[in-house]
Parts: C-alpha cells; structure tokens; sequence
C-alpha cells in the first residue's frame, strides 16, 4: 500500500513538476478564487452579525433589559432598583427609562416615533447614544422642553433622501410638537440630532425622564431599566446574579431582545451565503474533474501502457488524486494570501453598509469548513476521471 | 516453458463476430528467440496479448512456467506482469515527464525496490542498451530508435521470463530498427532472454531462432 502509494506520488509530483504550466497556474488560481469566494461572503455576514450585535449593545439594550412584571406597566420604585442593581459586583450602568410611543409634528410632517425618556447621566453608563451628537448638544438632566432626534427621524428636506418617514429635515432649534400617550401635547426645542449608525437610535427622539414623568403624571416609575456590564459574553450568569440580589421584574439578555430581528437577517444572508457555496464547490469540482478529465483522455493509451507493465489501476488513480490534492493545496493557499490581502484592504477602507461599517469577521470554524469541503470535492474531481479512464481494457486503450 | 493449448479467440457478439484465434497450440521453451508473423489480421498480435496476459482467450488455456494464467485474477494478473513478462511495443510509450532513467526504473519503483537498488538496476540496463549518457534526457528529446531502446530497458528492468514485442521496429527506420534488432539478438544470446517478437518484415527472419506463420487466426507454418 505504502509502496503504491509512494509510486504515485512519485509520477503524480513528476507529472506536475514537468506538465502543462498554463493549466496548472490556471486551475490553482481558480480553485484560490473559489476558496476566497467560500470565505468572504461568510465573512461579512458574520461581520454584519457582529455589527448588529454591538449596535443592540451599544444603542438600543445594553446587556440586559429588566422589564415589568407579568401585567404590570411600570416598574414601581425604581430608584430603589437602580440603587440596588448599581451595586452589584460586574455591573457598570443602570439606566431606568421609558420606551414608548409619540406623535411627532413640525410643519405638517406628523410622524410616529418612539420616544425615549431617559435620565441623561444614568443613559450615558449604559449607551453610548448620548456620545454620538452630530448637531447641537445632547439631554441635560433639567431639560424640560428639549428634545434630541436621531437624524433619520430629523430627516432630509429632500424626502427623497429619507429612510423612514421623518419632520422633513428639521435642525437644532426648530420646534417639534409632541403628542404623547395620553393625549397631550407640547412643544420641544430640537437641542441635538444624533447619528449613531444604528437604525433604531437614529430613527427615536429623546427626552428627559423627568419631563416625561410631569406629562404622564407618574413619578420613580419606568418601563424599562437598561443595564450594563463589565463583560458581555455573560449576561446568562449576570441574570441569575440579579435575581439572586432580589430583582424580581423580568430579565431579558440583549441577544433574547433583538433575537427576530437579527435571526432574520442572518437568515436571509444564510440562504445568498449557501447558494454561493454550492455555487463555488461546483465550480471547483468541474474544473478540477475537467482538468483530470482531459488529462487521463488525452493520455488513456500511456495510462493502458502502464497497466500493460505491470502498474496497477490504483497507482495511476492515486497518482491523479495526488494532483488533485496539489491543485487543492497549492489553490488554498494562493487563495489565502488573496482572502489576507482583501481583508487588510477591507480593515483600511471598510464596506459601510446602512448600520455602518463592516469589518469581515472570519470564523476559525468557516475556515476549516472551507478547507475540508474543498478537500472533498478535490479528492472527488480527481478520483472519479481517473477511474472511468482506468476502468477501460488494456488492449482497447492501446488501441487508442 | 510456455504452452498455449486451443486457444481462441472471438471478438464482437452474434452476426459480426470475428474469429481472432481459431484454436491455436504452441510451445515456446526458455531462451528461444520466436518470431511471429503473417499478414494483417492473421492473428499474430491477438496470440501474443493471450501470451502476454493482456487479453483473456474465448476458450483454450495458457501456462506459463506451470501456472495456468486464466486462473488468475486481474489483480494476480497485474503482479504476474510485473514481475514475469516484460513489454515493449510499437509507439515505445514512454511517460513522457519523466527522463529515461525514471522511466526504465518505474516497474522496479512498483515492485518495492529502494532508490539505490533501483538506480544500480538502471544503470547496468541503460549500459546494455547504449544509453547510459542520455539517461537525464526526457523521452521529447530522443530520438525513435533511443526511445524505443528505453522501452526495452523498461521492459528488461525486472529481468522478465518472457519480453515480449509487438513489431517494436514498425515506427524506426531501417538503422534504428537493426540495432534494436541487434540489441534483442545480444539479449538472447548473452542472457538466454526469451523473447517473443511480432513482426511483418521479411528481412527480421534472420534474426528469430524459430518463425510460427500465422493465416486466419491458426498456426499456418513453424
């Protein structure tokens, strides 16, 4: 076995070493494309995962959201809560505040948004939209009568530009009317317009917590209490370390929270992504099958020769499948140079899309996935031609 | 000592069936130089594939040094190959990317011989025949008559109990083809090589120790 093999290897390494250079140099470039192809598409959408995950983070949750109890609205005393979270080892924002729906109305544009009611400083420990001013200047813990937009909502005065229905292309200091749940409405001095990259920040309006609280009437309570930690990856032991300091309200992870929404999108790119890869592996198995192919064809009458002197069928298939695997290798690795050359470009200037800019992200999983199916489709592409042609009788290969 | 007893052969199914062989009986003793020959589609070629174990006859049986050869498997029938016979045909068939050397020490590779022994074996044949400075030169840069004395090299190189040709001179010229000839005879003559050659040239009779005639697939004259 050994001995046949090494016999193969042996014409196999002569055969590439003293074969056809073009066709070698061709088959390995695509074979290093369709490794490239194999990676970088999975690549950016787990980079657009990546970056979701972060905005979810970073713009809309925190790591943790604590929510009314079952047939409750508010969450009551939440003072009290935020002092008790905030005192929990790993914890490093609390932000109690309301997520709620409103009316917003400037020169008759009337749009529905939802409007945050946040303490400005408590915000500021757990998202980073307060950072992310464009225009003006963000929520003060005393405004009364300011409001922030997000820019989409602010929108464009070419409603053409627009994402989402917005004011028309409202700036700091125009005046927006608010209408809120219960049936009031005031008017706000637009303070900032802020552009976080992320579509629900962008397309909300903040006010304080304690306007909205003299509007509806209620005080200490909130709807939702954000919550952020020193490390995500944990928000699972986090939960439990809550509810073992006596939180009682429901706890959700930012991951359960936004769960749909990103699940749907990876899902859709999941079905570009697998049509891709059936795609590239077949590009790879035919070419390679017709390189072999041809390879074997053109020499069936040296191939019944050699049978003829002795070399047994599965030496000169194993010595194909060995090309096969040098295509295979030498392809992946001309292929990883391209993927590495692509992704120092990409980490220069970056694909933005409308969340923002992605970075590919490449997964040691994708990677061994790719490299493992290539291997297959390689040993296929090279096994198969070799033993149709072999399989011919000897003397009707010499024939010819 | 080879004895083909009755053998036939018959290609092709129902109305075009073509009798290759029609019973054909020989004895080849070790050392004999023997030519086979006759016209086209006489059979010649079709006995020496039986000899040869390349084909499988329609009825009859060959044995070789005492094995009945149809009994063997197509695995047993590669090895037997390999390790008895030794070939050398019309077009030479050399691997074209690898030089001489490698492609006389190939068979010697398949039979688990180690690179010394292999190169050892190589050179003395390369030496016998004549080829011993051109042994670096891939097949593309040799002429017919070398490339044909490659061949034979290969098919010496596992020092076979049977070489057998099939009309190993019908593509050299009249030069290249005595010194093959030449080379075949010196083999016979030096190692008691027994050798089993088709051809159609008249002018190769002197070299044969014994002619077996061919007509319609049967023995027409020894």
């Amino acid at each position: 076995m050994f001995e046949e093999s090494k016999v193969a290897f042996f014409l196999a390494q002569r055969s590439i070493a003293r074969g056809n250079k073009g066709t070698l140099y061709l088959t390995i470039l695509i074979l290093g494309m369709v490794f490239v192809n194999l990676i970088f598409l999975p690549s950016i959408i787990t980079g657009v995962a990546v970056l979701f995950n972060q905005q979810s983070i970073d713009y809309s949750y925190g790591n943790l959201v604590i929510e009314p109890s079952k047939n409750q609205i508010y969450i009551n005393n939440v003072s009290e809560l935020q002092k008790k979270i905030e005192h929990i080892p790993g914890v490093t924002g609390v932000s109690p505040r309301y997520s709620t729906g409103a009316t917003l109305t400037h020169k008759g544009n009337v749009v529905t948004a939802t409007l945050d009611a946040i303490n400005p400083d408590d915000e500021k420990t757990v998202l980073k939209t307060p950072s992310k001013v464009i225009s003006g200047n963000f929520l003060s813990l005393g405004d009364t009568d300011q409001v922030v937009l997000g820019y989409q909502l602010a929108g464009n005065q070419d409603e053409t530009l627009d994402v989402i229905p917005s004011l028309g292309g409202v700036s700091v200091g125009q005046t927006v009317d608010i209408t809120f749940s219960n049936g009031v409405t005031r008017p706000y001095r637009i303070k900032g317009i802020i552009n976080s990259g992320s579509y629900s920040a962008d397309g909300s309006a903040f006010i304080t917590k304690n306007e909205y609280e003299s509007v509806i009437g209620i005080t200490d309570k909130a709807n939702e209490v954000l919550v952020r930690t020193q490390v995500t990856g944990n928000e699972n032991i986090m939960r439990n370390t809550l509810i073992s300091f006596g939180v009682q309200e429901k706890i959700w992870t930012w991951e359960e929270k936004s769960a749909n929404f990103l699940n749907q999108i990876i899902g859709s790119f999941n079905i570009i992504n697998l049509i891709g890869t059936i795609v590239s592996l077949v590009i790879a198995i035919v070419v390679i099958f017709i390189v072999i192919f041809i390879n074997t064809v053109y020499r069936r009458k040296q191939i019944g020769i050699l049978k003829a002197i002795g070399i047994d069928r599965s030496i000169i298939i194993k010595s194909y499948i060995f090309q096969a695997l040098f295509i295979f290798a030498i392809g992946t690795f001309v292929g990883s140079i391209f993927l590495l050359l692509i992704l120092q470009l990409l980490a220069v200037s970056p694909i933005v899309f409308p969340g923002g800019p992605v970075a590919p992200v490449v997964d040691p999983m994708l990677i061994i996935r790719s490299v493992v199916s290539l291997l297959v489709v390689s040993i296929i592409a090279g096994y198969v031609p070799a033993w149709i042609t072999t399989k011919e009788d000897i003397l009707s290969a010499i024939r010819g | 000592m080879i004895i083909g007893r009755d053998l036939k052969r018959i290609y092709g199914k129902g109305p075009v069936q073509v009798l290759a062989l029609n019973g054909v009986s020989l004895e080849i003793k070790k050392g004999e130089f023997v030519g086979i020959m006759g016209a086209s589609g006489s059979g010649k070629s079709t006995l020496l594939h039986m000899l040869g174990l390349l084909d499988r006859p329609t009825s009859g049986s060959v044995s070789i040094d005492g094995i009945d050869v149809g009994t063997l498997n197509e695995r047993e029938r590669t090895l037997f190959r390999l390790r008895r016979l030794g070939y050398v045909f019309q077009d030479y068939a050399l691997v074209p990317e690898l030089t001489a050397r490698e492609n006389v020490y190939l068979p010697s590779m398949v039979r688990g011989m180690t690179p010394n022994e292999c190169s050892l074996v190589c050179s003395e044949i390369l030496d016998l025949v004549g080829l011993k400075d051109r042994s670096h030169h891939l097949p593309g840069e040799m002429s017919g008559g070398e490339q044909q004395r490659v061949a034979i090299a290969r098919a010496l190189v596992n020092k076979p109990t049977i070489l057998l040709a099939d009309e190993p001179c019908a593509n050299l010229d009249s030069q290249n083809s005595r010194v093959v000839l030449d080379l075949f005879k010196k083999l016979n003559g030096d190692l008691r090589q027994t050798i089993i050659m088709v051809s159609h040239e008249e002018w190769h009779k002197t070299y044969f120790d014994r002619i077996i005639y061919m007509k319609d697939g049967l023995i027409e004259q020894e």
